[in-house]
């Protein structure tokens, strides 16, 4: 009697849960259907089968948001129902659920369906699997059909061949289905169905079925069949590939398709063709496309196209490349479209390493002045983003004489996320120009970021200088840097005040001892006097930063060096020292501040000085 | 606290606060904000910004071209929620900072801060769909009750500071600079001298001596006496006056601590039963938006061109023309109204001889407008003097700034600047006929130095639009 309250106890949650299932609320059935897995480990494997399962497959008359959740659900439910020996029970709920009209909750019970196939056996596949794979794409409503598409590819290999061959058959079905969608569904699964089968069977039946699909009147069928011309490619051995003659046909139709979305599919994917080709139709049928794509009509069109440059030009021969694709590549430089040369500026300097010192010094430098004084700043940012790769074939200093105006140019654009991401690309470029170059010509325009009017920029400007300070050297930075930090400090608006906070936070790492303690404790003494609260507070977070730095700090070197070299080192006693006399009257100072938020941040700061972890007072902001 | 800094992370995030969490909040705020007055008075420096309209991401944006909270402060004037696909998470973040830092953030209440307009333009759709419940958007609503309606900013410095380490090259003198647009990469658009009549009434005030000084300048007429150095230090004039807004005072300009005439920030414009900004301290404001009367008027008029007022095509509010803005700004010590409410494309608008500014902070609104926004930066007075610790409502949270400003020599607040509010009163009469020249007109004041930076909305791909939901079909 005890044991019987004891396991209604237990199951009492179960219960409810169950009732949620059938409740009236949606997001109770919602989060019910979401903790399936947990009555059916309380129901144990054999009611769930014999009473959840049935009761779910009842259940498909429901919102479909419950429905994406349960299709979902039963593609990990394998465990919960015995193992795979029974995983074809779950086959049953799947199915109506792949028959719905909304596809969100097909497309779920497909992928749950396929999900399950891969765990059941050859048997159990060709005894539940493939006739429910034959029921849906029989089935009266595209809905199921388009479903049964999705269910080819994970059963095939399981089966023997004539049943490979009976799903074949009823694949040819599908594909010659009235009804476009269904189509489309069909040609976006052949793709991936034609790597299940042996070169013989894709040439004898499944070529056949492409050249159907290639000749649909849709064209959203016809640009589908690019991805099947792939698989078809790839799967055929390349030597074979020009004895049919069906492939290159196709293919040369699709080139000149009178829809631009079914070029646009061609151009985006020219790189993958001509892999999967042989190098003859590369040279003969290709290159000839290559070209008449750059010079297609639409925009979207070239713009693809452009972005398959590198990739395409390394699989040609370089005599080619020169006489016949690059005078047409050079044409896209003036390109009416924006996002053509923007696609282009990011590809362009891949064919650097293609092309060689000479002939990019001859092709492809006059191409890069020209985009560096493009109109648009998206084009000038993509070339000077990449400019690695040229760098790399024709070294720096024939780069730099053409690239300053240009850079200085973006510095000063009216975007600011332009002049943004020009900052990302200044430590990399001063790397490679050189302290000397970087002084005579670029350090002035990264001192002006220090004031830049978006508070971003000076943000992003102050780890600029911490990059550069890695680069140059502590040094240098005491030099060049650090004077022009510290006048900040004088600025008369306090959002450029801060600026000086700010950087000296950033810098803290990167700087010796013997900086901190000489230019920056006294600049930032000075600051915890200023009128404005926001400059004070921000001194005290500007301390914690600093007495993480100086607990850590020797006598020479900085934290970043010396971690860059992996020398071990100590803490030198100066950097407590500096912290107890120099920072901690302050911090006591901000600490008996007027203002609340100055109060709490020199708390902070102290805390962390002290080593005290207790909490700081806390913010007193009720009455 | 550490709760409410990680719910704000997670507002950053643009992800909604768990309810619970929200009703805690709103009560905090509540208890917050019933400590304010009507009329918040803020110090400069401050960043004035305008309708946000629950354009998250490019409430994101305003952060990352006007630097983040607590390091700017901010004053936003109104119209957090509707419209936009983020109502909930925009006004939550603000809330949110207005709780951790009260001494940096002010918001004030506009017009969609109120039940009967969140039902019809999306706030209380959105709380509904993100909560599966209206008691987030109750909770909000409780707080709109609360939110003061407008806020006077003293303190604010006349002169341009230049921008970044290098000094405004092209300008004749930085002193004579009043307006300066800046869109966001810092190119001055525009600038605006001081012009020369309001050069001479500026000089007159600063130099005024009891001695009767001014009379000395007047007799230059039209000619213009070299701009004062920005570092005559007020104190100079011996007069003590409380603060502008207040009836402590009259004088119409340079007053302690307010070289440049206080500026009021109220979301729709004045109304007709308001002639003093004392007036809107005795509102009653913890309530709905009413649909008329001084309360609503004041979060539903608009500047037009017109002489006295008009009805309002709105219908609430009315419109007002130049002639009560000068009488307004004249009675109340007030060199500048800023206020938002309408959409102006190229993100803020001076109106009536720089005597009220449109500032406007939600890029391409709705989504589809193509305008920009804009921020108006009110820098802190160089001389020091304007700048008071802050405390409204609550003492204790920042104590000392009475002893500080004493400390320095300065002024005084309280029953002193009261009990000398007479002889300023008699200066700024003075004032008013020396300087109407002809004609009776009252003088514009020279403004406070505002500096507008002008934004985008965000990058497309750093917002995510809302899948299920079609875009609704209100505009406007």
């Amino acid at each position: 009697m005890a044991d019987a309250t004891n396991t209604n106890d237990e199951l009492y949650p179960i219960a409810v849960l169950i009732d949620e299932l059938k409740h009236d609320d949606v997001l109770l059935r919602l989060n019910a259907i979401h903790r399936l897995s947990t009555i059916a480990l309380a129901l144990g494997a054999e009611r769930t089968r014999d009473e959840l399962i049935p009761f779910l497959d009842e259940s498909v008359e429901d919102e479909d948001e419950v429905l994406v959740a349960l299709s979902e659900e039963l593609g990990g439910f394998i465990d919960y129902v015995g193992g795979p020996q029974w995983g074809h029970v779950l086959l049953s709920p799947l199915e109506n659920l792949a028959a719905i009209e909304e596809p969100v909750v097909r497309d779920k019970a497909v992928e749950s369906l396929n999900k399950i196939c891969v765990d059941l056996s050859p048997k159990q596949v060709e005894e539940f699997f493939i006739p429910l794979t034959i029921r849906l794409s029989k089935a009266d409503w595209f809905t199921s059909k388009v479903s049964g598409c999705g269910l080819y590819t994970a059963p095939y290999s399981k089966v023997s061949p004539p049943i490979q061959e009976q799903l074949r058959q009823q694949f040819g079905q599908l594909v010659h289905d009235d009804t476009p969608m269904v189509r489309r569904q069909a040609a976006t699964n052949m793709a991936k169905f034609v790597k299940e089968m042996p070169a013989a069977i894709v040439v004898e039946e499944m070529i056949p079925m492409f050249q159907h699909l290639v000749q649909d009147d849709q064209d959203s069928v016809r640009l589908l069949t690019v991805e099947i011309l792939i698989s078809i490619a790839e799967v055929v051995p390349k030597e074979q590939q020009a004895s049919h003659g069906v492939l290159l046909t196709s293919l040369r139709s699709l080139i000149e398709d009178k829809s631009w979305r079914v070029r646009y599919m061609i151009a985006d994917r020219f790189e993958k063709i001509a892999k999967a080709v042989d190098e003859e139709v590369v040279a003969r049928d290709l290159v000839p496309a290559f070209v008449k794509l750059l010079k297609d009509g639409e925009a979207e069109v070239r713009t693809a196209v452009a972005g398959q440059i590198p990739g395409f030009c390394a699989l040609v021969d370089q005599a080619t490349l020169l006489n016949d694709i690059m005078g047409t590549v050079e044409n896209l430089v003036s390109d009416s479209s924006q996002h053509v040369r923007a696609a282009l500026g990011t590809q362009i300097s891949g064919l650097a390493p293609i092309l060689g010192k000479q002939e990019t010094i001859d092709h492809l430098l006059p191409m890069f002045l020209q985009m560096l004084k493009d109109e648009f700043p998206e084009v000038r940012l993509h070339i000077i983003s990449k400019l690695e790769l040229v760098n790399q074939v024709i070294g720096i200093d024939l780069l730099a004489q053409s690239l300053l105006p240009a850079i200085v140019q973006l510095a000063e654009d009216k975007q600011w996320r332009v002049r943004l991401a020009i900052i990302g690309h200044m430590p990399l470029l001063a790397g490679q120009l050189g302290v000397q170059f970087f002084d005579e010509k670029l350090s002035q325009l990264c001192m002006g970021w220090l004031g830049d009017t978006v508070f971003s920029i000076r943000e992003a400007a102050t780890h600029n200088l911490k990059k550069l300070t890695e680069v140059f050297g502590v040094e240098w930075a005491n030099e060049a840097i650090i004077p022009k930090v510290m006048a900040m400090g004088g600025h008369p608006n306090y959002l450029y005040r801060m600026t000086t906070c700010f950087a000296i936070s950033t810098l803290s790492t990167v700087v010796t001892m013997d900086v901190i303690a000489k230019s920056i404790l006294p600049m930032l003494e000075k600051l915890t006097s200023d009128d404005i609260p926001n400059i004070r507070f921000n001194v005290a977070k500007t301390y914690s930063a600093l007495i993480a730095s100086l607990r850590r700090l020797p006598e020479q070197g900085t934290i970043y060096t010396l971690e860059q070299a992996k020398t071990p080192f100590a803490p030198s006693p100066k950097g407590q020292q500096l912290i107890d006399e120099r920072i901690m009257p302050s911090l006591e100072k901000l600490q008996k501040d007027d203002d609340v938020d100055v109060r709490y941040f020199g708390t902070m700061a102290a805390s962390a000085a002290t080593g005290a972890t207790g909490a700081p007072e806390p913010m007193n902001t009720s009455p | 606290m550490s709760d409410l800094d990680r719910a704000i992370a997670q507002l950053r995030a643009c992800r909604p606060i768990p309810e619970a969490e929200v009703r805690e909040l709103c009560h905090k705020a509540r208890e917050l904000l019933i400590e304010e007055g009507n009329v918040v008075t803020v110090n400069a420096p401050v960043t004035i910004c305008g309708d946000i309209h629950g354009q998250f991401h490019d409430l994101m944006e305003l952060f990352r071209v006007g630097g983040d909270v607590p390091d700017t402060n901010y004053l936003f004037m109104g119209d957090f929620v509707d419209r936009g696909f983020y109502s909930l998470e925009t006004f939550l973040l603000l809330l949110c900072l207005k709780v951790r830092y009260p001494d940096r953030m002010t918001l004030i209440r506009g017009n969609h801060e109120s039940r009967q307009i969140t039902t019809v333009y999306g706030f209380y759709d959105e709380c509904l769909r993100k909560y599966g419940s209206a008691n987030v958007w109750r909770y909000c609503c409780d707080v709109f009750d609360y939110l003061a309606l407008g806020a006077i900013v003293l303190g604010a410095s006349n002169t341009l500071p230049s921008a970044g380490g290098e000094p405004v090259s092209s300008s004749p003198d930085a002193d004579e600079i009043e307006i300066e647009v800046r869109n966001s990469d810092g190119q001055v658009i525009s600038q605006f001298l001081r012009q020369q009549q309001k050069d001479v009434a500026r000089g007159r005030i600063n130099r005024s001596t009891p001695n009767g000084g001014s009379s000395a300048i007047m007799t230059n007429g039209g000619a213009t006496p070299p701009p004062p150095p920005s570092s005559s230090p007020p104190t100079s004039t011996p007069t003590h006056t409380g603060p502008p807004g207040s009836s402590a005072t009259s004088t119409s300009a340079g007053s302690i601590g307010n070289p440049a005439g206080a500026v009021l920030c109220v979301h729709g414009g004045l109304s007709p039963l308001i002639d003093k900004v004392d007036k809107i301290r005795l509102l009653d404001r913890k309530q709905e938006v009413p649909h008329e009367g001084a309360m609503c008027d004041l979060l539903w008029s608009d500047p037009d061109e017109i002489d006295g007022w008009g009805l309002s095509p709105r219908g609430a509010g009315f419109l007002f023309g130049a002639d009560i803005v000068r009488v307004f700004n004249q009675r109340n010590d007030l060199s500048l109204i800023a206020r938002a409410h309408q959409l102006v494309m190229e993100g803020f608008k001076e109106m009536f001889d720089a005597s009220i500014v449109t500032v406007w902070s939600a890029p391409n609104y709705c989504y589809r407008c193509g305008n920009v926004a804009a921020l108006l930066e009110l820098s802190e007075d160089e001389s020091g003097m304007g700048v008071l610790a802050r405390s409204n409502g609550d003492v204790n949270r920042s104590d000392g700034g009475m002893a500080a400003a004493a400390a320095t020599g300065g002024w005084a607040p309280g029953p002193g600047g009261a009990s000398v509010g007479g002889s300023g009163g008699q200066r700024g009469q003075s004032i008013v006929m020396d300087g109407g020249g002809g004609g009776g007109l009252l003088p514009a004041r020279a403004g406070p130095a505002r500096r507008y930076r002008v934004f985008q909305a965000a990058p497309q791909d750093s917002r995510g639009m809302p899948a299920k939901k079609p875009v609704a079909d209100y505009f406007l």
